[in-house]
């Protein structure tokens, strides 16, 4: 297992990004007295420039890992758990980290993100790191369509959950100081759903082309299977929520609680049912 | 005095609020179907379906912040066509399985566990190819890999052509897709030769998938008037379940354990045993390729009215963005005005 001591290095970088943004936005915890404590000060900013190059670190090793494993089994990471696990770690801190570079806002929102993604880090620690066998429905150009949508889709998720939690901590006093610099609810809230719309075209897309895949691998595209259903549901769920906010006017908290909802039922669908469900992508069996 | 009542009428029937009651209805119905239960009615889907097609109608007709958004609009309309087509999708769709012995032709009349929707009229019958032989990649603990079975077709101009077809690369003829399985064998060919020479028929036992029943290759046949023959195939492929190998009928040599009123004999190909009425010659070992059948016409409308949807819905995120950008970085980033209380207030309160 080559790949391994790039594993743990990349996971002590994402640790110590995470320790460093709950560190950096904690540091704000101490009562504003002026207008000026509302601003970010250079201090915030240097912090957060160490936070974005240990991510960008932890995304360039997971990149190492998953390579070095690809040469050493000669197939990607798209198969058992531990290998699906590191694959979801390098893509939503890859697409994490650019967003945390390119919109400013969103910084803060690491504080969530971060330890949630450490969910899969544990995880992928208690794994046992064994190789996988390719199955041979799975040479196919579109499970590569079918798995980078998925990606955009998830990571696009965990920044509206990033924003969704950013929003219910603050219902706190402590937290509420934290998070001072950061815009009003409604912006944040109207960001974070922003966010779940592009995460609907991208869970659309995963949808179709698992269909093509589906087609070319068991020879049908839908069926129903658990992974199907439940992938479905969490589509349906996504595309209800936010016609429940246009229909109704959804207070800002749900609204922030039907987004971890969301969050929640993708982690789910991603990580729980291809490997509890027998029936699930049967051509793994 | 009628177009107001009309108008009234559609606008209840293009509620959002039911949109979102029919959604919750559709989600139930989706987590009965889970894993495809045989005894979840197809009603589950349909009605919730349905219901939300004729909710979108209504509010195609007569809600302006659905019908004058051009991007939603394209999603609505292409959710709408995929239902349409998928209902299309079923009735006239066909599924099915067959296996065809190594150097035959594929006959339609052939075909077991047909499933198909009552407005199927696929040209099933104008579907012709012969079976050719196959090799199945195996690597360690039997884990199989990619099967690339030879088939031919005819050209249309009298001669044929090759085509190799796997697991996930159908033969495609007539809008009918045949992908290999992992249900194949061997087949005895066996010749029934009269008391004086002559070859009264020619046929193959079908012998059980290999290697799943590697343990249990046996059959039996019973002539006209004669008693059952058992058969019984020792094979010798090479596999080995500790290392890779290739299953190719080409390279497997098999002895047939023929046994007729307890009489036991053992034949290599090229042999025959006498039994009352004639004898019995074993021609030579060949291999059968169990194929899945799958015909449904709207495959590509459906992938392309699925893209057309997706398509739209990003077009309406895009007008979004550019109507009000994703960098609230102005608004931002300790900027006097956004100092406590002094939030710029939302254009909307929606996405
Ligand atoms: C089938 C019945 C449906 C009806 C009658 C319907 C109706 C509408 C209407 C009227 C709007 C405009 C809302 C507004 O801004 O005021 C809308 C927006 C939208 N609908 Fe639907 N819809 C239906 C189904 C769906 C489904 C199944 C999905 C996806 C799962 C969906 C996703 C969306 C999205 C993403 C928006 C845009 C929201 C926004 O940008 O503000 N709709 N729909």
């Amino acid at each position: 297992m080559t790949e391994l001591p790039w594993l743990y290095a990349a996971l002590s970088a994402y640790a110590l990004a995470t320790i460093a943004s709950l560190v950096g936005v904690g540091r704000l915890g101490t009562p504003a007295t002026s207008p000026a404590d509302f601003a970010v000060s250079e201090d915030q900013r240097n912090n957060e420039r160490l936070v974005l190059a240990l991510m960008t670190a932890s995304v360039i090793l997971l990149v190492v890992t998953l390579t070095d494993r690809w040469l050493r089994i000669g197939h990607g990471p798209f198969v058992n758990l531990f290998e699906l696990l590191i694959s979801q770690l390098f893509s939503l801190g890859l697409v994490y980290a650019v967003a945390y570079w390119r919109i400013p806002v969103l910084r803060p929102t690491s504080v969530v993100v971060l330890p949630l993604m450490g969910v899969l880090a544990v995880w992928v620690l208690v794994l046992e790191p064994s190789d996988s066998v390719f199955p041979p429905t799975y040479h196919n150009p579109w499970l590569w369509a079918h798995v980078g949508f998925g990606k955009f889709f998830l990571a696009f998720s965990l920044i509206g959950t990033g924003l969704a939690g950013v929003i219910l901590l603050r219902s706190r006093a402590y937290f509420k100081n934290l998070f001072r610099h950061l815009p009003d609810n409604v912006i944040l809230d109207k960001l974070a759903w922003r966010f779940m719309l592009l995460a609907l075209v991208f869970d659309s897309l995963m949808l179709i082309a698992g269909g093509v895949w589906a087609q070319d691998a068991w020879g049908r595209y839908w069926a129903w299977d658990a992974l199907e259903t439940s992938s479905f549901l969490n589509w349906l769920l996504l595309g209800a929520s936010i016609h429940a906010r246009t229909t109704y006017n959804v207070p800002i908290r749900v609204g922030a609680l039907l987004i971890i909802g969301i969050f929640v039922f993708a982690f789910v669908t991603y990580f729980g049912t291809p490997f509890y469900s027998e029936a699930a992508h049967k051509g793994v069996i | 005095m009628r177009q107001p009542a009309v108008k009234s009428v559609l606008r209840r029937l293009a509620s959002t609020k039911l949109t979102l009651l029919w959604m919750v209805l559709l989600g139930v119905g989706a987590t009965l179907s889970y894993g495809n239960p045989v005894e979840t009615s197809i009603w589950v889907l349909i009605v919730p379906m349905l219901l939300l097609a004729i909710n979108l109608v209504a509010a195609i007709i007569s809600n302006p912040r659905i019908n004058r958004r051009g991007g939603l609009l394209v999603f609505h309309i292409g959710l709408l066509g995929i239902v349409v087509l998928a209902a299309i999708g079923r009735l006239t769709h066909m599924e099915a399985r067959v296996e065809i012995i190594s150097g035959n032709e594929f006959s339609h009349d052939h075909l077991i566990e047909v499933r198909a929707g009552p407005l199927h009229n696929g040209a099933i019958n104008e579907v012709r190819f012969v079976q050719g032989p196959y090799t199945v990649e195996y690597r360690a603990r039997m884990s199989r890999g990619r099967t690339y079975s030879q088939v031919a077709i005819p050209d249309g101009e009298g001669g044929w052509y090759e085509s190799v077809v796997g697991d996930d690369r159908p033969l495609v003829i007539e809008g009918y897709r045949f992908y290999t399985t992992f249900n194949k064998g061997f087949a005895p060919i066996m010749s029934w030769i009269g008391e004086e020479g002559n070859v009264i028929e020619t046929g193959a036992v079908h012998m059980p998938s290999y290697p799943l029943f590697d343990f249990k290759q046996s059959n039996s046949w019973t002539p006209k008037g004669g008693d059952e023959i058992k058969f019984w195939l020792q094979l010798e492929t090479g596999l080995n379940a500790e290392e890779a190998w290739v299953l190719d009928g080409r390279e497997a040599t098999g002895t047939l354990v023929v046994n007729v009123a307890g009489k036991r004999t053992e034949l290599l190909p090229g042999e025959s045993v006498k039994m009352a009425g004639g004898s019995l010659r074993y021609e030579q070992l060949t291999t059968w390729m169990g194929y899945k059948l799958y015909y449904d016409p709207t495959l590509q409308w459906m992938f392309l009215i699925s893209v057309i949807t997706v398509a739209g819905l990003g077009g309406h995120f895009w007008r979004k963005l550019s109507a009000e950008p994703l960098g609230l970085d102005d608004a931002l980033r300790g900027e006097k005005k956004l100092v406590k209380g002094s939030v710029p207030a939302p254009r909307s309160a929606s996405v």
